[in-house]
């Protein structure tokens, strides 16, 4: 086990570092760039213009680049973002617990929603509410998330109105403005993007729990199960559904590097300050500090995630062995 | 299973105290609304006269001084799609940048919504001489009484401290003008005399801000608090800034205009697009919308019922056609009669394409009758040079056409000349909805007149790239382009840059400049090097009138209309304006006050 663990953690090491080459460069011949804003402004002189390309270090060919930046980050230097100056890092942690936040609460409304319904689905197979379940799951998994984020703010903040008047549910941002922090507040800002995210993710959750229940409850130890005349509550929960959250634990331990990457489109679309939108801005103005120690932490979890799911599988299925 | 659900369990208990742990933006108090003084007149006054700049209209008259008073107190809510990186002039890299310091920092001569410079921290515009020996000394006479929000007095050594921050390693402000500054001295606190190695005509655009004393050591600039949390001579001082959705900023109690600014605090939102701006502002969530564009104007008329007006300022910028007089095939050339384009350097099609454009069809239905047309490359402020419309004369185009040897032989309905057809590639940035209709209807005016236009759009990072990253405007590889460029408050670097021969990129050049038409006049050429040697603007003013004719008629470039800079608001917020200038929206901020 343990040899196993660190023979996998070598190959993370060596994934990672080919990883962050491929960004690196992928970065570097983007057009455009840091010094864009400037050279297209006449009042920039050509000493000005140099004297920055020296600033951000862009003076160097992109191998040395990537050299002195793999340097720092050994050292446990990210660099500074080129526009806020700030270290990478920080502008990481700032953000972060707001995107814990938003896909921690959609992870548990996801969990809440596509647990029951599927097993609920399975059980009942082909009657009318099976039907209508897998149907609405398909439709909410076809929904794109752009398309169904700006319908949720014209229905909920455009269209509906409280009764003074004001949006029923807030379109943009964390919290209202000009107030001290208050958890309803909080929550009710919450509740247009987690639904955004939940709806679509707990389609694909849902159907997966269906199929998985479905699997194991036509096998042999559950007809046992039964036969033994345990009460049918005991063979769902104690029996199948042990069995049947395997795959459902893959896809969470998949998923969990997206708690820190949060969601790109959501974050955009209602203005949540995290690590989604940070990464958006970034990229939109080729801060490559920022963008390459966003991407190369999100790499690292869903390295490390893999790794994860992995040993879990030995503590949920004896029958799996790692060498 | 049970690892797991821990796990994933402690992460959320986890996320959510960090998520409570946030500072909140603090709660400004609204305090009890009275009625003050009648207002004073609320703008600088205009000390120069000018032409005459029109401001776009606006929905609701905002200047006029209200019958009951200013009422003080109240906080104004912002939105803005972008996020500032900073709030250091001296770091700032993008308009939101400029505009949002501006609500910090005041300067000794700024723009006016006419585009006039004006005196704020200067008591009046500042005098320049000529020395003897070809330099020049500008005098500025500040504002007595002037103190920083933190109570510090401002003087001449806070100009000096500026000008040495501008100049120092890390800062990331442009130094043109700067680095002719051989010297300022303090002959006393309120006195700056600032020494020019060579005249340097546009000096007024100078100064625009005022760092404090002792902000921080320039050798740090990078690292400094004060980048976030500046303070400066303006109406408004940063409380708190929380990174990606709001900054709070609170009046300056120290401010130098007695009982101003009115309002309590201005909090800036980061928004997630227009779009969703336009319903926040409709909601009465936001009271500013900043950075609209002409394409909003159906938005904007439709939302005026439910209290939403917007004011422009004519930036100088025109939305325009620039024309290659060169080979396209050929790679950056420095003088197209070596290698002429093969339709565009005959000035008989420049003038039937002018002529062929009805420019006022395209102001009355893609911009709703909004704007002006573009007559002029200097359209307002204080060089405002205002030239005769080109006339829309389809029949007089094709006679020229004809005259010049363009003739439909095979009567495919295009014109051909030498086994040349009149067939032209056109370039604007993609995914720009108000461009790319405008191109489909240049497309059908030109084909009236016998003229192609094929329609190859690119990604503006494509369009706009260096001469390095192969940049296509940059190496001449283009027939005709479509974009918005203009000269600032001060032409002066604007035309230089994009009409002097100087200005034609070209790899011995390293492709500096942005004479992409590679437009060769020598006339123009003097007038703007006799320009940059004159200290008086009226005769400064002359001679780029010359230039703005003599374009006119060697017509590298078609104006369409002229752009503006657009900010959407509430009609309750009193007095707000926008300025063409940096400082844009900002712009007489500690005017601003709400009507309840």
């Amino acid at each position: 086990m343990t040899q196993y663990i660190l023979r996998r953690a070598l190959q993370a090491i060596l994934t990672l570092l080919v990883i962050s080459v491929l960004i690196f460069g992928l970065i570097s011949s983007v057009p455009g760039g840091i010094m864009s804003a400037y050279s297209e402004n006449p009042d920039f002189t050509q000493e000005d213009l140099a004297r920055l390309r020296e600033k951000y270090g862009l003076n160097d060919p992109v191998p040395v680049r990537y050299a002195k930046w793999l340097l720092n980050v050994l050292q446990g230097d990210w660099g500074n973002s080129f526009t806020s100056k700030r270290p990478a890092l920080q502008e990481i942690s700032d953000r972060l617990p707001n995107t814990l936040l938003l896909m921690g609460s959609m992870f548990l409304v996801t969990l809440a929603i596509a647990i029951p319904l599927g097993i609920y689905s399975a059980l009942k197979q082909y009657t009318f509410f099976d039907h209508l379940l897998t149907t609405v799951a398909l439709a909410g998994q076809s929904l794109p998330t752009f398309w169904f984020g700006l319908l949720l703010i014209i229905i909920f903040s455009v269209l509906l109105k409280t009764p003074d008047g004001k949006p029923l549910l807030p379109s943009a941002g964390m919290m209202t403005l000009g107030q001290p922090f208050n958890l309803l507040d909080r929550l009710r800002h919450l509740i247009l993007p987690v639904s955004m995210l939940a709806v679509i993710s707990a389609a694909s959750y849902m159907r997966y729990m269906r199929s998985s229940m479905l699997d194991v409850i036509h096998k042999d130890y559950v007809r046992t199960a039964r036969g033994k005349g345990l009460p049918e509550k005991m063979v769902i929960s104690r029996h199948a559904l042990r069995n049947a959250l395997i795959p459902i634990v893959t896809l969470l331990g998949l998923d969990l590097p997206n708690l820190f990457g949060g969601a790109l489109f959501t974050e955009t679309i209602f203005a949540w300050p995290g690590i989604g939108r940070l990464f958006f801005d970034s990229a939109m103005k080729t801060d490559y500090p920022v963008l390459m120690a966003v991407l190369m932490v999100y790499s690292f979890l869903i390295v490390a995630s893999n790794l994860l799911v992995d040993l879990v599988y030995t503590v949920l299925d004896p029958r799996i062995t790692l060498d | 299973m049970k690892t797991l659900k821990t796990i994933l369990f402690t992460m959320l208990i986890l996320a959510m105290l960090l998520a409570a742990c946030q500072p909140a933006a603090e709660a400004p108090t609204t305090e009890p609304i009275e009625a003050t003084e009648p207002a004073a007149p609320t703008n600088p006054p205009a000390v120069q006269p000018t032409n005459t700049a029109v401001v776009a209209p606006t929905a609701a008259p905002t200047t006029e001084p209200p019958q009951t008073g200013p009422a003080t107190g109240g906080t104004v809510i912002v939105g803005t799609p972008q996020e500032p990186t900073t709030l250091n002039p001296i770091l700032a890299a993008s308009s939101i940048d400029d505009a949002l310091t501006s609500l910090v920092f005041e300067g000794l001569v700024e723009i006016d919504e006419n585009g006039n410079f004006v005196p704020v921290l200067a008591a009046a515009l500042p005098i320049a001489e000529e020395t003897d020996d070809g330099g020049m000394i500008v005098t500025y006479q500040l504002l007595p009484d002037v103190k920083f929000a933190n109570g510090n007095a401002f003087t001449c050594a806070d100009v000096q401290y500026t000008f040495d921050a501008i100049m120092s390693e890390l800062s990331q402000a442009s130094t043109s003008g700067y680095s002719q500054i051989v010297g300022i001295e303090c002959p006393d606190a309120l006195t700056v005399v600032v020494t020019y190695e060579e005249v340097y005509a546009p000096y007024l655009r100078l100064f625009s801000y005022i760092l404090p004393t002792g902000a921080g050591d320039l050798a740090t600039l990078d690292t400094w608090a004060f980048n976030r949390q500046p303070y400066g001579a303006g109406p408004w001082m940063v409380e708190s800034w929380t990174a990606g959705d709001n900054i709070v900023f609170v009046k300056n109690a120290n401010y130098h205009e007695a009982g101003k600014p009115y309002l309590d605090s201005v909090i800036v939102k980061i928004i997630p697009s227009r779009e969703v701006g336009m319903t926040m502002i409709g909601n009465g969530e936001i009271h500013v919308l900043w950075d609209l564009t002409e394409a909003d104007f159906v938005a904007l008329d439709a939302m005026s019922a439910q209290g939403v007006a917007y004011a422009g300022a004519v930036t100088g910028e025109n939305e325009l056609l620039l024309l290659n007089f060169a080979d396209p095939a050929v790679d950056g050339p420095a003088d197209p009669a070596a290698a002429p384009h093969p339709i565009l350097y005959d000035l008989a099609v420049r003038q039937a394409l002018q002529m062929a454009i009805d420019k006022q069809l395209i102001v009355d239905t893609l911009l709703y009758g909004n704007v002006r047309v573009g007559t002029t490359v200097l359209p307002a402020g204080t060089f405002a040079c205002p030239q005769e419309p080109s006339t829309y004369d389809l029949a007089g185009a094709i006679a020229l056409l004809e005259g010049a040897g363009w003739v439909d032989a095979d009567n495919d309905g295009i014109r051909e000349k030498d086994g040349v057809r009149l067939s032209m590639t056109i370039a604007t940035t993609s995914g720009n909805l108000l461009r790319e209709q405008t191109e489909q209807v240049l497309v059908e005016m030109l084909r009236q007149a016998g003229i192609e236009l094929v329609i190859e759009n690119v990604p503006s990072d494509t369009l706009f790239a260096s001469w390095d990253e192969n940049g296509m405007r940059k190496h001449g590889d283009f027939d005709i382009l479509l974009y918005t460029t203009g000269p600032g408050p001060d032409p002066d670097s604007h035309l230089f840059s994009n009409y002097h021969s100087a200005s034609i990129p070209t790899a011995d050049n390293e492709g500096s400049g942005s004479n992409y038409s590679r437009y060769i006049n020598a006339d123009v050429d003097a007038w703007l090097d006799d320009a940059y040697g004159l200290t008086d603007v009226d005769a400064r003013r002359e001679l780029y009138c010359n230039v703005a004719a003599q374009i006119n008629q060697d017509l590298p470039r078609i104006y369409l209309y002229e752009r503006l800079l657009l900010s959407g608001y509430r009609v309750e917020l009193q007095n707000f304006l926008v300025s063409p200038g940096a400082m844009d929206f900002t712009w007489g901020s500690q005017n601003w006050w709400l009507k309840p």
